[in-house]
């Protein structure tokens, strides 16, 4: 496995500078965090690295896998797996439709693929939740499903949007145990966004921190 | 490189679009102008008699069924009030709003006349009347029973539009707000929201002052005869032999642009004194906190509204099933399904054109608004000017564009095709179609396509498996509205069909403006059928897709 | 059927491409002998037939002849439905001010009056055509001279006689015990029966004809009326204007608003709010009787003076798609066959312009004799149709005096 590298990333809203240049290595099995006060560009700078930057804003600097430069990729050609806020489980499929989307055509035979999403599913103690309409899951359910989502779509580093702010304390410190334990098993480099410190200590994992910037 | 192919493409479909949509209009308006510069013409026009009470006819129409309606559509959506009052106040306004104005005209003649409906079950046993009075209801002079018809339709459409504001606008804490410092509903409704809501559907009502102040469709049957309104002149005119007055009607129909655009002015005017009359009462301290008589008074008038229209399909039914219909019975003499059947089959072919040009014409509109909105998705400037663009067909005057959008196709030998009428169907479609679709499009996650991106799916896959699927109930709803406006259609079929494409619509209108009114209820009774046919398949299509999934957007 | 419309529904969509076809077979006149290449070369086109579709029953006639020259002539003709006819001629006349001199959006038309006088006069009428197709050698040109003279203008073989109309009136006999035997017994009963008469609204056809009746039976000078309209307008219509100036008043809705057309009228008496109806088919009435459209106590009568009478018509525009089929069309219309089944009461009941009893003997068979039940009480001599300027006058008079106020 790879690193995930920032070099030099700065991103502007117009001619404001969002941030000072960010360089940061991440080394495979790592969770690294970047926190900074609301406004900081802490979740554009996910967009960036996925190649989908809002028209709003420009960007620089390189988004680097290993030595492999994504910049000017496609989000779909650069296998970074996001996790949001919210879960985003596509609300039209089945659980198990939902972790099919992701895993790779090429990959796997039907019947593997199947055998393969029950698998996972019983990993996290989610055993026959194959045909349930995701808007009967729970909270923490949802985030779990959205976790083997990304992991079975086979990518490359994990980028986490403050993944866990949306859920209570008491399931919150179970689901970050899951996606933390599950990120490191498959020995992936991750990013995590968030403004929670809880979040940053149990990362364990480098700590950026986005200053406003001052210049114009 | 998807985005090296996305840029063309989306020139493409931009400028496909715009050519669509406002090209033909303008181009039309602009045909109408060059035919219109003609001395002898004007004189035809300021020498016609009556022409000035014709014209203030119009306007007056215009302004005072805008008025009503607005007004009636503020008091619906106010009384609603809760989330899911409104939900259940769309689903009845909906299928309202398709019905085809003609129909509804034709219906309300029959219920209104001093023969219709309403006097035949007060005749004799209340009234005393053996034969039907001898009074001007209907067609009357000062315009008021095609006020009337027009408030019937349009209350329901700003009613929605004003639905649809709703959500932009934070509605229930404003209210909630000022009730707390003791406003009675009406008021806080009326200093607190409506003002907001006000400046969101400043365009539907422009279409609709214009279309009160030239529409046909609605002045057949109800409009008066002497003055006839401004639009039956021209209409008139335009289908005289004479060519004298062909040309006065180009003419005639820049002076009904002329008048709608300075009535629009005005109109816009008088919002802004009444915003600032209403700004003075929310400042007046009244708290008018005991308003439920007033609450309950007001009630009946959106009732009103609902029973002229149920009203008036009743009477379109029942003298479309009938031969005779002698006043003051009730129900006819030969009610049933004879006379019925006897004309019916006359109305197989124009069924077949209706329900062929409808299918194509929504779907052609709803894949054209598809495409765009995609493509535009992340650009709201573009997407509010596309919106703009598409709604001039809504607030330009029909006659005024149409009478040279006609003479140009006959010059490009396009009339009486297929292809003409299509079109001129789709440019009136799409400002429903791209209404629909831009909201529900806004109102899905953009996060949702970002997850399939970079789950690894092309941006058209992401388009085809997560964006169109939780799409598919307002494509449904916008496909339904679109095949409703095409089948209601009636002077751009007449025109840009050359007589020869007939249809639903321009049966109803040529039997209801020669007063065969057996024939011109049947023909009306098809055209309402036919939008709330729509409207059931595709709630019924609705219901089956995606059932199963609670999360799908309604 | 659906074949047929299946062709019109092509036509229609690939129009373009067929008018550059229509625009190659240019035909020379045929002689009689030639009929059967008119035939041959009508197979398989399209005839866009320009009629007034207000009256059911004649739509339903219409029908039937389009299903007959389809299965007999392999034509399809697709009836579109005016609400007046001079909607087509107006089309007609744009075209040919827009210059298209081939591929016209109307191929065959009913007209008469005026609306034939402009199409000739403008020269934008195919032909001459209609003293060669084969039925033509039927007509009753010397029994019935308004089958060759139109509104005192002469047809010159540019349309083909069709059917021949007499003004009449119907009242109901429950209101109107004596029916009136000319307009100033008629204007006695308006004046005692308020709300209750009515006319269509001129320019309708019907309607500015009722206007030719009265003037005809009220003018002191009837020899002008054969003539031009001329600067003596006024004096001669005088008398109409002051019998409609006394009667107006005790009109329905106070002569405020008018029926649009004869149907629409019929409507108004048929629901009681008149007691009065006119048409131009002496027939119409028991048809209407027949199909339980109007009471049982509905009569016919004209008035003692005369019947205003004319002949309807068809014609071609100069620039018709398909003239071959709309000959073809136009000489079936006039056969003995579709005549006496025209003539029938029970169809449409409009009356022959052939000469019945010319006709070989199993034609001859074929016409029976009108129904007894609500024909006209008096059938009242003819009166020819006055001269064509006549009904544009006449018309633009009465909107000046009737129409705005």
């Amino acid at each position: 496995m790879n690193s995930l590298g920032f070099r030099n990333v700065q991103l502007r809203l117009g001619d404001r500078l969002l941030f000072a240049p960010l360089t940061l290595i991440v080394e495979p099995g790592v969770v690294a965090s970047v926190t900074g006060p609301s406004g900081s560009g802490k979740s554009t700078l996910l967009s960036y690295a996925c190649g989908a930057l809002p028209a709003a804003f420009t960007g620089s600097g390189d988004i680097l896998l290993g030595e492999r430069r994504l910049n000017g990729m496609n989000p779909e050609d650069r296998r970074l797996g996001l996790l949001f806020q919210d879960d985003l489980l596509f609300p039209h499929l089945s659980v198990a439709d939902n972790l099919a989307f992701g895993m790779r055509r090429s990959t796997l035979r039907r019947v593997e693929r199947r055998q393969r999403i029950a698998e996972s599913l019983a990993s996290l103690g989610l055993q026959g939740f194959e045909p349930r309409d995701p808007v009967t899951l729970s909270g923490g359910e949802r985030a779990r499903v959205a976790l083997l989502r990304v992991l079975l779509s086979g990518p490359s580093a994990v980028l986490l949007d403050e993944p866990f702010s949306r859920l209570d304390a008491a399931t919150r410190a179970q689901t970050r145990a899951v996606v933390f334990e599950g990120i490191r098993r498959h020995s992936l480099p991750a990013l995590l966004v968030t403004h929670d410190a809880e979040d940053v200590v149990a990362a364990g994992g480098p700590v950026a921190q986005l200053q406003l910037s001052q210049e114009i | 490189m998807a985005r090296t192919v996305r840029r063309p493409v989306k020139r493409l479909a931009l400028v496909l679009i715009t050519v669509v949509s406002g090209v033909p209009v303008l181009a039309g308006l602009g045909m109408t102008l060059l035919k219109a510069l003609n001395p002898a013409a004007w004189s035809v026009v300021w020498s016609t008699p009556g022409i000035w009470s014709s014209l203030i006819l119009s306007l007056w129409t215009g302004t005072a069924s805008t008025v009503f309606a607005l007004f009636i559509a503020h008091l619906t959506v106010a009384l609603a009030g809760p989330a899911r009052w409104t939900g259940r106040l769309r689903a009845v306004i909906l299928p309202l709003l398709a019905l085809p104005h003609l129909a509804i005209g034709i219906g309300l003649a029959l219920l209104l006349a001093p023969s219709g409906l309403i006097l035949r079950l007060l005749s004799p046993w209340l009234t005393g009347f053996a034969q039907p009075p001898d009074w001007r209801i209907i067609q009357d002079p000062l315009g008021l029973s095609l006020i009337i018809g027009l408030v019937t339709k349009e209350a329901p459409f700003l009613a929605l539009m004003l639905l649809g504001a709703l959500a932009q606008v934070p509605s229930e804490p404003l209210m909630l707000a000022s009730r707390t410092f003791g406003y009675g509903r009406l008021k806080s409704w009326l200093v607190s929201v409506a003002p907001a809501l006000q400046r969101q559907i400043r365009l539907p009502i422009a279409a609709v002052f214009v279309y009160g102040a030239t529409n046909v469709d609605m002045a057949i049957p109800l409009g008066s005869q002497t003055p006839p309104p401004l639009s039956i002149v021209l209409w008139q005119w335009y289908t005289d032999s004479g060519l004298d007055l062909q040309d006065a009607a180009y003419a005639g129909s820049i002076l009904l642009l002329g008048a709608t655009a300075l009535g629009l002015i005005s109109l816009a005017g008088a919002g802004r004194a009444g915003a600032a009359l209403l700004r003075r009462v929310a400042t007046s301290g009244r708290r008018a906190a005991a308003d439920r008589t007033l609450r309950r008074a007001i009630v009946s008038l959106p009732l009103a509204v609902a029973i002229l229209g149920g009203g008036a399909l009743l009477a379109l039914a029942l003298r479309a099933t009938s031969r005779m219909w002698r006043f003051p019975r009730v129900f006819p003499e030969h009610l049933g399904w004879n006379a019925f059947a006897d004309s019916a089959p006359a109305a197989a072919s124009p069924l077949a054109m209706t329900l062929a040009i409808a299918t194509l014409v929504a779907i052609a509109a709803v894949a054209l608004t598809l495409t765009v909105v995609e493509l535009l998705s992340d650009n709201p400037r573009w997407t509010r000017a596309v919106g703009l663009w598409l709604f001039l067909p809504l607030v330009v005057p029909q006659l005024a564009f149409l009478f040279g959008l006609t003479w140009l196709m006959t010059r490009l030998r396009l009339e009486g095709t297929l292809l003409a009428v299509m079109w001129t169907h789709v440019l009136f479609a799409l400002p429903y179609t791209w209404g629909i679709l831009v909201t529900a499009r806004a109102a899905l996650d953009p996060r949702y396509q970002l997850a399939a991106r970079v789950l690894g799916a092309a941006p058209l896959r992401a388009w085809w498996t997560v964006t169109a699927p939780l799409l598919t109930r307002s494509t449904l709803l916008a496909a339904s509205l679109a095949f409703a406006v095409s089948a209601a259609l009636y002077l751009p079929t007449l025109f840009t069909g050359a007589g020869r494409i007939v249809t639903i619509a321009t049966e109803a209108a040529s039997s209801a403006a020669s007063g065969a009114l057996h024939i011109a209820a049947l023909y009306g009774a098809l055209q309402a059928a036919l939008p709330l046919l729509a409207f059931a398949v595709a709630s019924t299509a609705g219901h089956f897709v995606y059932r199963r999934f609670g999360g799908v957007p309604r | 059927m659906v074949l047929g419309q299946a062709t019109a529904l092509l036509t229609a969509l690939f129009g373009l491409g067929l008018a550059g076809a229509a625009e190659a077979a240019d035909p020379p006149r045929p002689a009689l002998s030639e009929w059967s290449t008119t035939e041959a070369r009508a197979r398989g086109t399209t005839v866009y037939f320009n009629a007034w579709g207000g009256d059911d029953s004649i739509n339903r006639y219409i029908a039937w002849a389009a299903v007959e020259v389809g299965h007999r002539y392999g034509v399809t003709l697709v009836h579109v439905k005016v609400t007046d006819i001079a909607e087509a001629v107006s089309r007609i006349l744009a075209e040919g001010a827009a210059g298209r001199t081939s591929g016209g959006s109307v191929d065959l038309l009913w007209l008469n009056g005026a609306n034939f006088a402009s199409l000739r006069r403008a020269n934008l009428l195919y032909g001459p055509w209609a003293d060669d197709v084969p039925n033509a050698r039927w007509m009753d040109a010397r029994g019935n001279p308004t089958t060759i003279v139109d509104f005192a203008m002469p047809t010159g073989g540019y349309e083909l006689a069709w059917g021949t109309a007499r003004l009449t009136l119907f009242y109901d006999s429950d209101a109107v015990a004596n029916p009136p035997r000319n307009p100033q017994e008629l204007l006695v009963w308006i004046r005692a029966h308020p709300g209750r008469f009515t006319y269509p609204r001129p320019p309708n056809f019907l309607g500015t004809s009722f206007l030719k009746q009265l003037l005809v039976l009220l003018a002191s000078d009837r020899q002008a009326l054969r003539r031009p309209v001329g600067s003596d307008f006024e004096l001669i219509t005088r008398p109409l204007w002051q019998w409609l100036d006394a009667a107006a008043p005790n009109f329905w809705r106070h002569g405020r608003l008018y029926p649009p057309s004869g149907p629409a009228q019929r409507e108004l008496l048929a629901t009681g709010e008149v007691d009065w109806a006119m048409a131009f088919n002496p027939a119409e009435a028991s048809r209407a009787i027949q199909r339980g459209e109007l009471p049982r106590t509905i009569r016919a009568t004209t008035f003692r003076g005369g019947a205003l009478t004319n002949s309807h018509f068809l014609a071609i525009p100069f620039n018709a798609r398909s003239p071959d089929g709309a000959r073809v069309i136009a000489n079936f219309l006039s056969s003995p066959e579709a005549q006496a089944r025209k003539a029938d009461t029970a169809v449409w009941g409009d009356p022959t312009v052939l000469d019945v009893a010319a006709l070989p003997a199993a034609d001859r068979r074929r016409f029976r004799p009108v129904d007894a039940e609500g024909a006209p009480s008096a059938t009242g001599t003819p009166i020819a149709d006055l001269d064509a300027s006549w009904m544009t006058a006449l018309e633009r008079a009465w909107l000046a005096r009737y129409g705005v106020r």
